[in-house]
């Protein structure tokens, strides 16, 4: 159980259970080499049938002040990002999994069992929707427009000339972006096809990625495993296709991007 | 295994190629940050936990805009505009300029100070 006591400030210290993800039928002992945050230990709670996946946390760190503090420092929050995410893939590992969303914290064990009773059956459709699947990631790219080489009748010294050229090479960036979003529109429809649902995410910073050129497509796509051959032959052909497109493909994820519950 | 078919080329494989059983396991390579960022942030299931902490929170917000949003003005120009029906986002969008432009501001610093640690 979690101590708690108000300590200076009236602040909350002790430790709290933060909640990965639920899932249902997961052995005890089937995360016991994975660890939680800070090191910590997992543990599965059973409850009406389903598995909650907590560890605890210290509420210095994980309380709602530390929490604001922390969020905000990026490197806090890529490790906990990161070893949240692997949790959630070593629970899907062993079966359908719903992931919860980051900072999930209840004080005890009592008070993680409540939100399953809460929102059991919403939690079990999330199961029986994402069993037997996974998220694949796949992107497109609009590459960045190079100068054209000059064309021979465009070509020649003045202002006129000059202006001529720019306008060829707006035409030609504008022609090639709009080229570009009908092929991130063609190939999401492709993958969509073969998929059990699809989403389409903002595109994401290329300062964070190093992706060059405008991410014109991030789609999320939920794919039967069974099927998961038929979806990689449609990323190939896509691929194949569209080679200037830079299609990447990373999977499979956990289901984040189809986990959200109806409302009870 | 050598696997005649071979994967879905990925610049950046994250937990081994489709269909291979069992392909479950921890990544081969780290996924990237923005991957990881957007799902673990913006996707999975809220239930409200003892500890209240709404991610809506500008403060934290900042940090989704500022990891998501600063490539948007180029995507925009381009058409490319779903998420504005995003809720995470769509429900901030008065001020959002305003807030861009501090982002912009604070991205610039934390850049240039990457690395270094940004305790303080």
């Amino acid at each position: 159980m979690a101590e708690q006591a108000t300590g200076h400030g009236g602040r909350l210290v002790g430790r709290g259970r933060y909640l990965y993800a639920v899932s249902r039928g997961l052995p005890s002992d089937a995360l016991a080499d994975v660890p939680g945050l800070g090191d910590g230990r997992l543990e599965v709670l059973e409850h009406q049938g389903l598995s909650a996946v907590v560890s605890d946390v210290d509420l210095e760190e994980y309380g709602e002040e530390g929490l604001r503090r922390n969020l905000e420092r990026l490197d806090w929050l890529e490790e906990v990002a990161r070893r949240h995410d692997e949790v959630v893939h070593a629970v899907a590992e062993h079966g359908p999994v719903a992931p919860l969303r980051l900072a999930t914290i209840c004080l005890d064990d009592v008070g993680v069992r409540r939100r399953v009773e809460q929102w059991h059956d919403a939690l079990e459709q999330v199961l029986d929707r994402v069993e037997g699947r996974g998220e694949w990631s796949v992107k497109a790219f609009a590459a960045r427009a190079e100068p054209q080489p000059a064309a021979s009748d465009a070509a020649g010294e003045g202002g006129a000339a000059y202006l001529r050229r720019k306008k060829a090479e707006t035409l030609t960036r504008a022609e090639g972006e709009e080229q570009a979003l009908k092929v991130a529109e063609e190939v999401h429809a492709r993958l969509s096809a073969v998929s059990v649902a699809s989403r389409r995410l903002p595109p994401q910073d290329p300062r964070l990625t190093g992706h060059v050129g405008t991410m014109t497509l991030n789609g999320a796509y939920l794919v039967d495993t069974a099927r998961a051959d038929e979806f990689a032959d449609a990323v190939r052909a896509a691929q194949a296709d569209h080679p200037e497109a830079g299609i990447d493909a990373a999977g499979p994820w956990p289901p984040y991007s189809f986990a959200m519950l109806e409302q009870p | 295994m050598t696997d005649a078919s071979g994967p879905v080329p990925a610049s950046r494989p994250y937990s081994g190629p489709v269909g291979e059983r069992g392909s479950w396991g921890r990544p081969q390579q780290p996924a990237n940050l923005a991957d990881i960022l957007e799902r673990v942030l913006d996707k999975g299931i809220i239930i409200a936990g003892d500890i209240r902490v709404n991610l809506l929170d500008i403060e934290l917000l900042t940090i989704k805009i500022r990891l998501l949003i600063v490539s948007v003005d180029k995507a925009k120009e381009m058409g490319i505009d779903w998420w504005r029906n995003d809720p995470m986002l769509s429900t901030s969008e008065q001020g959002l300029a305003d807030e861009n432009r501090r982002l912009r501001e604070r991205l610039e610093e934390l850049e240039s100070g990457e690395g270094s640690s940004q305790g303080g």
